[in-house]
Protein backbone atom coordinates (compact mmCIF):
# COMPACT_ATOMS: atom_id res chain seq x y z
CA UNK A 1 0.00 0.00 0.00
CA UNK A 2 1.06 3.14 -1.02
CA UNK A 3 1.48 5.38 2.41
CA UNK A 4 0.61 8.79 0.41
CA UNK A 5 -2.21 7.91 -0.84
CA UNK A 6 -3.49 7.08 2.90
CA UNK A 7 -2.26 10.70 4.18
CA UNK A 8 -4.04 12.42 1.04
CA UNK A 9 -6.50 15.10 2.37
CA UNK A 10 -9.19 14.40 0.32
CA UNK A 11 -8.86 10.47 1.56
CA UNK A 12 -9.02 11.42 4.99
CA UNK A 13 -12.01 14.12 4.41
CA UNK A 14 -14.00 11.29 2.46
CA UNK A 15 -13.27 8.89 5.84
CA UNK A 16 -14.64 11.67 8.20
CA UNK A 17 -17.41 12.22 6.11
CA UNK A 18 -18.25 8.55 5.64
CA UNK A 19 -17.75 7.82 9.35
CA UNK A 20 -20.36 10.63 10.39
CA UNK A 21 -22.75 8.91 7.68
CA UNK A 22 -22.27 5.46 9.06
CA UNK A 23 -22.96 6.91 12.55
CA UNK A 24 -26.06 8.26 11.25
CA UNK A 25 -26.74 5.29 9.35
CA UNK A 26 -26.56 3.12 12.30
CA UNK A 27 -29.08 5.19 14.71
CA UNK A 28 -31.40 5.28 12.41
CA UNK A 29 -30.87 1.80 11.82
CA UNK A 30 -31.24 1.04 15.84
CA UNK A 31 -34.27 3.20 16.06
CA UNK A 32 -36.34 1.43 13.15
CA UNK A 33 -35.83 -1.58 15.05
CA UNK A 34 -36.61 -0.80 18.23
CA UNK A 35 -39.98 1.61 16.92
CA UNK A 36 -40.59 -1.17 14.45
CA UNK A 37 -40.96 -3.80 17.51
CA UNK A 38 -42.97 -0.96 19.35
CA UNK A 39 -45.25 0.57 16.77
CA UNK A 40 -46.56 -2.32 14.57
CA UNK A 41 -47.66 -4.71 16.57
CA UNK A 42 -51.02 -5.91 14.26
CA UNK A 43 -50.27 -7.61 11.02
CA UNK A 44 -48.80 -5.95 8.20
CA UNK A 45 -50.93 -4.26 5.40
CA UNK A 46 -50.08 -2.41 2.19
CA UNK A 47 -49.52 0.61 3.69
CA UNK A 48 -49.13 1.85 7.46
CA UNK A 49 -52.30 3.09 9.27
CA UNK A 50 -52.01 7.03 10.43
CA UNK A 51 -51.75 5.60 14.10
CA UNK A 52 -48.27 3.43 13.40
CA UNK A 53 -46.82 6.52 11.63
CA UNK A 54 -47.48 8.61 14.45
CA UNK A 55 -45.95 6.15 16.64
CA UNK A 56 -43.18 5.53 14.75
CA UNK A 57 -42.02 9.25 14.63
CA UNK A 58 -42.94 9.78 17.98
CA UNK A 59 -40.92 6.69 18.90
CA UNK A 60 -37.64 7.70 17.50
CA UNK A 61 -37.88 11.82 18.59
CA UNK A 62 -39.05 10.33 22.14
CA UNK A 63 -35.94 8.01 21.72
CA UNK A 64 -33.57 10.84 20.75
CA UNK A 65 -34.84 12.80 23.49
CA UNK A 66 -34.19 10.01 25.83
CA UNK A 67 -30.69 9.53 24.42
CA UNK A 68 -29.98 13.21 25.10
CA UNK A 69 -31.52 12.96 29.28
CA UNK A 70 -29.60 10.06 29.73
CA UNK A 71 -26.19 12.24 28.54
CA UNK A 72 -27.28 14.85 30.60
CA UNK A 73 -27.61 12.92 33.83
CA UNK A 74 -24.75 10.86 33.92
CA UNK A 75 -22.05 13.82 32.39
CA UNK A 76 -23.13 16.32 35.42
CA UNK A 77 -22.27 15.82 38.82
CA UNK A 78 -24.60 14.40 41.09
CA UNK B 1 -13.14 -6.75 -3.52
CA UNK B 2 -11.08 -8.55 -0.89
CA UNK B 3 -8.45 -6.32 -0.41
CA UNK B 4 -7.24 -3.00 -1.28
CA UNK B 5 -4.75 -3.74 -3.54
CA UNK B 6 -5.07 -2.90 -6.78
CA UNK B 7 -4.75 -5.38 -9.57
CA UNK B 8 -2.45 -4.43 -11.58
CA UNK B 9 0.30 -4.30 -8.52
CA UNK B 10 0.83 -0.55 -8.57
CA UNK B 11 0.14 1.45 -5.69
CA UNK B 12 -3.58 2.02 -5.71
CA UNK B 13 -4.00 5.91 -6.11
CA UNK B 14 -6.37 7.71 -4.18
CA UNK B 15 -9.34 7.55 -6.63
CA UNK B 16 -9.61 4.53 -6.75
CA UNK B 17 -9.08 3.47 -3.18
CA UNK B 18 -11.95 5.94 -2.19
CA UNK B 19 -14.48 4.64 -4.77
CA UNK B 20 -13.44 1.06 -3.54
CA UNK B 21 -13.63 1.76 0.17
CA UNK B 22 -17.40 3.88 -0.37
CA UNK B 23 -18.57 0.35 -2.28
CA UNK B 24 -17.56 -1.54 0.53
CA UNK B 25 -19.30 0.81 2.92
CA UNK B 26 -22.58 0.36 0.46
CA UNK B 27 -22.27 -3.39 0.93
CA UNK B 28 -22.05 -3.68 4.18
CA UNK B 29 -24.88 -1.12 5.14
CA UNK B 30 -26.63 -3.17 2.46
CA UNK B 31 -26.04 -6.37 3.95
CA UNK B 32 -26.93 -4.91 7.57
CA UNK B 33 -30.23 -4.12 6.61
CA UNK B 34 -31.06 -7.25 4.65
CA UNK B 35 -29.83 -9.10 7.96
CA UNK B 36 -32.77 -7.03 9.81
CA UNK B 37 -35.40 -7.04 7.43
CA UNK B 38 -34.76 -10.82 7.38
CA UNK B 39 -35.42 -11.46 11.36
CA UNK B 40 -38.36 -8.40 11.10
CA UNK B 41 -40.22 -9.82 8.29
CA UNK B 42 -39.68 -13.78 9.11
CA UNK B 43 -40.90 -12.96 12.66
CA UNK B 44 -44.18 -10.98 11.37
CA UNK B 45 -44.88 -13.19 8.47
CA UNK B 46 -44.06 -17.13 9.03
CA UNK B 47 -45.19 -17.44 12.38
CA UNK B 48 -45.17 -21.75 11.91
CA UNK B 49 -43.49 -22.43 9.04
CA UNK B 50 -44.64 -25.17 7.10
CA UNK B 51 -43.07 -27.30 4.22
CA UNK B 52 -43.18 -24.16 2.14
CA UNK B 53 -43.67 -20.69 2.08
CA UNK B 54 -47.11 -20.21 1.56
CA UNK B 55 -48.60 -17.67 -1.37
CA UNK B 56 -50.25 -15.40 2.03
CA UNK B 57 -46.57 -15.67 3.51
CA UNK B 58 -44.67 -14.29 0.58
CA UNK B 59 -47.04 -11.85 0.03
CA UNK B 60 -46.79 -10.93 3.65
CA UNK B 61 -42.89 -10.82 3.07
CA UNK B 62 -43.49 -8.39 0.36
CA UNK B 63 -45.66 -5.85 2.23
CA UNK B 64 -42.85 -6.28 5.26
CA UNK B 65 -40.50 -5.53 3.54
CA UNK B 66 -41.87 -2.06 1.78
CA UNK B 67 -43.02 -0.89 5.19
CA UNK B 68 -39.86 -1.63 6.92
CA UNK B 69 -38.05 0.74 4.21
CA UNK B 70 -41.23 2.60 4.72
CA UNK B 71 -40.70 2.98 8.70
CA UNK B 72 -36.68 3.84 8.07
CA UNK B 73 -37.88 7.20 6.05
CA UNK B 74 -40.01 8.16 8.71
CA UNK B 75 -37.95 7.39 11.68
CA UNK B 76 -34.62 9.36 9.66
CA UNK B 77 -37.09 12.37 8.82
CA UNK B 78 -37.96 12.42 12.89
CA UNK B 79 -34.86 12.38 13.41
CA UNK B 80 -33.28 14.75 10.79
CA UNK B 81 -36.24 17.26 9.98
CA UNK B 82 -36.06 20.40 11.76
CA UNK B 83 -39.35 20.19 13.74
CA UNK B 84 -39.24 17.99 16.71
Amino acid sequence: MDASALSNPRLQAMLEEEKRKAMANEFVAKLTDVCWDKCITGSIGSGFSNSEASCLSNCAKRFFELKMLIVQRVSSPR
Amino acid sequence: MDSFSSSSGSPPNTEALMDQIKAQLAQAYAQEFLETVGNKCFAKCVTKPGSSLSGSESSCISRCVDRYIEATGIVSRALFSSTR
